[in-house]
């Protein structure tokens, strides 16, 4: 549980440079959203496209194909950038969605308190005893495993953690001080929490999605692996893995660049987000 | 004659008591039965410890709480309940003053946007309209345009508090309740927010409540003043007269405790015992254990409010009526 | 100290209801279960005799309430696939996988906690350092990566293990290993952070100042009290033992309830999705209330009521 107070000290703008390891996670980070957001520009080949005069070429061999191909002689590069277009997608989407639902959660808690909050704070228990890839997988089993089901079923990782931390400060904002004085001159509840409240716990909130968010890459990339993520012809890491692992002992290649390209992703963006706590707000877990 | 701004009738207000999962929670009596009234255009001073429940007076005038026991009556209809249109709407009528304005004002905004705030609020006028009545009202508390961009963290004290009077007052409402507005402030500072605050509610006819401890200050503001002791009232009258003549042992232990300049220099009364503790209500008079002309009665009767005919009212066994000393 | 038992006791019982009826209301949301169990190209007049007789024409909280009785009876429903009792089949695979997930938690524990108490001892050194960035590594590195490598490593190239199945302890080591490493990584770092706020107390400094062996404070002040905030986890470690099978059971092609799951998910086979969703919440539950009682024993503030609301 996390309490601050309301009238924390703005965080005076310090110009240290970041350690070097920091610089170069914010460096992987960029480069990720790059390949991602440029997808289809990056890829030299259609993700789907076969070759089988093509196949197995392994990495560093074939100018056409730098990372290699697979079984079926599809480029790996090229299945490698859209997978990163794709695990970003879920991973951003469900992010957003979570950092959404807790915070609604937590200020409904925080506004109503009595019954409201005892449910919100029950089910966040539940949610956190719950290992979340068990839940995810029953929900699969019973309708399927669309993109946005996938998505919306993501969303629902972490929420928890925004709903309390969104409850410890706004209750600690309602109690005294600004909100208190917003509500005081007549203002709607609405107004106080969104124009009030939120931008003031802003900076707390998007540390806590930068340290779900590499979770929640791992999850997708998890249930993908096991091949109850992402679908065929779609693609998206885990589910390259899951594909190499066939090939392990002729072309472990396949595997390995998607494999890589996970550790280094949530390794860079929970280091990032590590390196944004102690700055932003050291009172987070 | 007008129905006063405020109207308060036997009001009480108690927190805690109940059961928790673990063991029972003491009840602590903040208000217990009060009565007052605010004229329109006056200002009534409330005085007393910490503890003695003034804040919880003011906070029960304004409507910010509901009491538990009797009326709180604003400009003739009855206070609505926190939160519902009605009380919102109202809330243009009735501001607030707080102890920290640090406290009471969002950091991440400027200030003049906060000033305007109320107005968008209520829905008064245009955006463009809005801020250059912010600025006008920053102007009427000392505050320069310049000023009115900045954050609150890079103001003084003095100036937080008075952007916090600015925002309360850019509604013109017809109450404002201060509460304890300058004890967190530098003594030098003090005077000039008091008189800006004298200042103000004389030109816009305010109606003010004046919650402090500092008698000074508040023989400076008001025209009444209520002294408070573990949430009752115990005396109540004319501001000069009560801090003048104080005939409550507690006011004069208050009076002589706070020498105030052209006043005879007169014996000190000490207040012996325990601080007064709103967990643990003495019986009778509750005043009686620190009490220095306490008598047997005191233990177990409580003393009424009883006015004297010169309007002067004092709860004490041990002070004779006006009209029976006359008698 | 009891009412706090019987605070937890009643907590844990909700928490099982909330997974009751979050699978009544998945059940019930992804579709007719007439429909999904006789197949959609029976006569409508077979439909509603099989709704009759299972009960599914009575108001929804009629089901629900005869749901939940049912599980209270232990009847988890047949499996579809081999029209077998679903819990039967679960309470068969339930071996396999304590044979992987215990010693994996006995390696994570052996591995785990000394790290992290000899790291903080030694906050700053190389070998702190080495400590956090190995648990950073073990945080981004998924299991089935981690599984993937051990694998190419050990039986693609080196030849050494087999790569998956069951039968000699041969084949367990690199199942263990997988869940073992990650899991001490993450042990190793937060008990290494649990020491360092005890070492940082008041008490720990006074207990020195008094000329106390540093020795002695930390066995007799430091780790006792860092045991607290390790105990949660270990519970919880102990509580997903059978979630984190899930993956390493995949990999290796481990018989266990894990990858059951998986492959009762790929089929929907909802009864034993459903035994298996019950199984895990269980397992968590309890070990978070076993966390309770241990709580007690080691605080004694929590075993004198004064803190009970924390």
């Amino acid at each position: 549980m996390t309490v601050l107070p309301a009238s924390r000290p703005v965080a005076a703008p310090r110009r240290a440079t970041a350690p070097w390891f920091v610089r170069l996670a914010f460096g992987w980070v960029a480069l990720v959203l790059l390949v991602a957001l440029t997808a289809d520009l990056i890829a030299p080949h259609p993700y789907t496209a076969m070759s089988l005069a093509n196949r197995l070429v392994p990495p560093f061999q074939n100018l056409a194909h730098p990372l290699g191909t697979d079984e079926l002689g599809r480029d790996v590069l090229s299945r490698l950038v859209v997978s990163v277009r794709i695990s970003l997608l879920i991973a951003f989407g469900a992010t957003v969605i979570s950092a959404v639902i807790g915070t609604v959660l937590g200020f409904l808690a925080a506004h109503f308190r009595g019954w409201v909050e005892q449910a919100v704070l029950t089910l966040a228990d539940f949610q956190a005893a719950m290992p979340f890839l068990i839940l995810a997988l029953s929900v699969l089993a019973f309708f399927g495993n669309a993109l946005w089901l996938l998505v919306g079923l993501m969303g629902l990782y972490g929420w928890e953690r925004y709903a309390r931390v969104a409850r410890g400060l706004a209750i600690s904002a309602t109690a005294q001080g600004y909100a208190a004085a917003v509500a005081q001159l007549g203002a709607t509840p609405s107004r106080v929490y969104l124009r009030h409240i939120l931008p003031n716990i802003a900076s707390t909130l998007i540390v806590s999605m930068t340290l779900v968010f590499p979770e929640v890459i791992l999850v997708e990339s998890g249930l993908s692996f096991l091949g109850l993520g992402v679908q065929p012809p779609m693609t998206s890491l885990g589910n390259m893995v899951g594909y190499g692992r066939d090939y392990i002992t002729r072309a472990p290649w396949i595997m390995l660049s998607p494999a890589l390209v996970i550790v280094f992703t949530t390794l860079a963006v929970s280091v990032v987000g590590d390196w944004l706590r102690d700055r932003l707000d050291p009172t987070l877990g | 004659m007008t129905a006063p701004a405020l109207d308060l009738r036997a009001v009480a207000r108690a927190y805690g008591g109940g059961r928790t999962l673990f063991g029972a929670r003491p009840v602590v009596r903040a208000v217990d039965g009060v009565t007052l009234a605010l004229p329109q255009g006056r200002t009534l001073g409330i005085v007393g410890e910490s503890g003695s429940g003034k804040s919880t007076l003011g906070r029960l005038a304004l409507g910010l709480e509901t009491p538990d026991a009797g009326h709180v009556t604003a400009f003739g209809a009855p206070m609505p309940a926190p939160g519902t249109p009605a009380w919102r709407a109202l809330r243009r009528r009735m501001q607030m003053v707080f102890q920290d304005p640090l406290g009471a004002l969002d950091r991440r905004i400027p200030v003049a946007d906060q000033v305007a705030e109320p107005l968008a609020i209520h829905g008064i006028g245009a955006p463009a309209e809005r801020r250059a009545r912010a600025l006008d009202a920053l102007a009427a508390v000392g505050l320069s345009a310049a000023q009115g961009g900045r954050y609150p963290h890079e103001l003084s004290g003095g100036q937080r508090q008075r952007v916090v009077i600015a925002r309360a007052l850019i509604t013109d409402p017809d109450v404002l309740v201060c509460d304890e507005p300058v004890s967190a402030l530098d003594v030098s500072i003090q005077a000039q927010v008091v008189n800006l605050l004298i200042d103000l509610k004389a030109a816009r006819g305010l109606a003010m409540v004046f919650i402090s401890h500092d008698l000074r200050v508040v023989r400076q503001i008001a025209d009444r003043v209520a002294v408070m002791y573990l949430g009752r009232i115990v005396e109540e009258g004319a501001a000069e007269a009560v801090l003048r003549d104080p005939r409550h042992p507690y006011t004069r232990a208050l009076v002589s405790a706070a020498p105030a300049p052209g006043r005879h220099r007169r014996e000190r009364v000490i207040l012996s015992g325990e601080p007064p503790n709103p967990a643990a209500r003495p019986a009778g008079c509750a005043f009686h254990p620190r009490c220095p002309v306490a008598v047997a009665r005191c233990r177990s009767e409580a003393p009424a409010l009883e006015p004297a005919p010169d309007g002067h009212a004092t709860a004490c066994h041990r002070v004779t009526p006006a009209a029976e000393r006359a008698a | 100290m009891l009412r706090y038992l019987a605070v937890r006791a009643f907590r844990a019982a909700v928490t099982i209801a909330l997974v009751v009826t979050f699978a009544f209301v998945v059940l019930r949301m992804s579709g007719d279960p007439a429909i999904l169990i006789m197949g959609p190209e029976v006569p409508p007049e077979a439909l509603a005799a099989f709704r009759r007789a299972w009960g599914l024409d009575q108001p929804i909280w009629v089901q629900y309430v005869r749901y939940f009785g049912a599980i209270l009876n232990g009847d988890l429903g047949m499996s579809m696939r081999d029209n077998r009792p679903a819990i039967e089949m679960v309470a068969e695979r339930i071996p396999a996988t304590l044979a992987l997930t215990v010693p994996a938690l006995v390696l994570k524990l052996a591995v785990g906690i000394p790290l992290g108490v000899w790291a903080a001892l030694h906050q700053g050194t190389g070998f702190d350092r080495a400590v956090m960035v190995a648990a950073v590594f073990g945080f981004a590195i998924p299991s089935f990566v981690l599984a993937l490598v051990l694998v190419l490593v050990f039986s693609v190239d080196l030849g050494w293990l087999p790569s998956g199945g069951q039968g000699t302890v041969a084949h367990m080591i690199l199942p263990v290993l997988t869940l073992g490493l990650g899991g001490a990584a993450a042990l190793a770092r937060f008990t290494r952070s649990a020491m360092l706020e005890v070492l940082g107390r008041p008490y720990i400094r006074t207990a020195s100042a008094k000329g106390l062996p540093w020795a002695a404070v930390v066995r007799g002040h430091a780790l006792p009290n860092a045991a607290i905030p390790t105990v949660t986890l270990v519970g919880f470690l102990v509580g997903s033992l059978i979630a984190g099978a899930v993956v390493v059971e995949s990999v290796f092609s481990w018989p266990g309830v894990g990858r059951m799951l998986v492959v009762a998910v790929a089929s929907r086979d909802l009864a034993i999705v459903q035994c298996i969703l019950l199984l895990v919440a269980a397992t968590m539950v309890t070990s978070n209330l076993v966390v309770d009682v241990l709580y007690g024993v080691l605080d004694p503030r929590l075993r004198h009521g004064a803190r009970a609301a924390a």
